[in-house]
């Protein structure tokens, strides 16, 4: 990824905390409530999503394509942010 | 499910070109058209491996392959699952209620012989929909369109062209073609069709694909071709900035005596100069003079 998104910055330059899921790089509001009604309401749960996928990308886009439709550029947004925050603070 | 083509719903040279792609002798031409399903549903159906099986065939003959294998990754339990997928080489981590799904997916994604849906795995939704019924039209039209083997054989060809062209990475503009070809994805022939250029949007055919080196007027190039070579605006104007200031400091720092050294300079250079310029330094001296009297 040639360059971040002020989101991603954002999200990846603290501990997550209560964050909403829209708190996410790529995950907007549509998205974000689709993921609301599943139950992934908070950032934290969708990481745990992330982590029990073993930080797959391939799995994780999957995963959040099926979940909430994200296309190709949310799912890497998304990704992306996940896989720094857990370098970062995991 | 797949979708089952019936021979018997092929025009009579559909069935003819297909037994000839298959080394099939034909009856003789006066005979029925039962003649030609009977011996294509004998010959065809029992290979349809060979070449030139027609897509639906093959798709068929994929699914049910796969049932033989496994018959659905829906009905393992957990444990199954897991270890289906490691037969397949993948280190799956816990299958919960919430990665069930990804690791059915990707388990179904393992068992497509062609690993081709990992290419472009967003667009199986659009490849699997619900238009059967499309293709089979499709399918009708062609059949009932082309009247001679020769034409036949050219749409088989046209098929595995564009199947060569979808692995191309190209953008997509529209899926039109996919919808009509939408399960010509596989290579059972192996054969490679050098795929032609389409003319954009001739004879209104869709536009296909979107090429990035779209030609431009000899002027748009020409200045193209300038704009590539210029300095770029900012350092342009760095360098006035930078040219400005050098004059400015000039401007500042000369002054009275700098004007002296210079004339006395010009004297020397005059002096050891020819004759000629005698009388014009002689004029200088006196201005010279008069400027020290004063």
């Amino acid at each position: 990824m040639s360059s971040t998104s002020q989101k991603h910055k954002e999200f990846v330059a603290e501990p997550m905390g209560e964050k909403a899921v829209n708190a996410l790089a790529g995950i907007g509001e549509v998205l974000g409530k689709r993921l609301e009604d599943k139950g992934f309401d908070k950032a934290y749960v969708v990481l745990g999503q992330f982590l029990v996928l073993k930080k797959d990308e391939e799995l994780f886009r999957d995963w959040l394509k099926d979940t909430c439709g994200a296309n190709i550029k949310q799912q890497g947004d998304c990704y992306g942010c996940l896989r720094e925050w857990c370098d970062a603070f995991l | 499910m797949p979708f089952v083509e019936d021979p018997a719903r092929f025009s009579k040279s559909r069935l003819k070109s297909d037994l000839v792609a298959h080394n099939v002798a034909l009856p003789p031409a006066a005979s029925k058209k039962d003649v030609y399903v009977e011996l294509h549903l004998k010959h065809i159906e029992r290979n349809q491996t060979a070449d030139f099986s027609s897509d639906e065939e093959e798709e068929q003959e994929r699914n049910v392959a796969e049932d033989e294998k496994l018959p659905d990754p829906r009905s393992l339990t957990d444990d199954e699952l897991r270890g289906a997928l490691l037969r397949y080489g993948v280190k799956a981590g816990p299958i919960v209620a919430s990665t069930r799904s990804v690791y059915e997916n990707k388990l179904r994604k393992l068992l497509q012989p062609d690993g081709r849906v990992e290419l472009n795995g967003a667009d199986d939704a659009v490849l699997y929909s619900d238009s059967e019924e499309d293709i089979q039209e499709h399918g009708v039209q062609d059949d009932e369109e082309s009247g001679s083997e020769e034409e036949l054989l050219i749409v088989e060809l046209t098929k595995n062209a564009h199947q060569k062209s979808k692995q191309l990475p190209q953008k997509r503009v529209n899926e039109v073609l996919e919808d009509i070809y939408k399960d010509a994805e596989k290579t059972p022939t192996g054969m490679s069709v050098t795929r032609r250029r389409p003319i954009k949007g001739a004879a209104q055919r869709p536009v296909e694909f979107q090429y990035p080196d779209t030609p431009v007027s000899p002027m748009t190039f020409a200045r193209r071709e300038v704009e590539r070579r210029l300095v770029p605006i900012h350092i342009q104007i760095v360098f006035y900035v930078f040219l400005v200031g050098i004059l400015y400091l000039v401007y500042v720092n000369v002054d009275e005596s700098s004007f002296d050294k210079l004339k006395d300079r010009l004297r020397l250079i005059q002096w050891s100069g020819s004759d000629e310029t005698h009388s014009l330094q002689l004029e200088m001296d006196v201005i010279d003079v008069a400027y020290g009297q004063e």
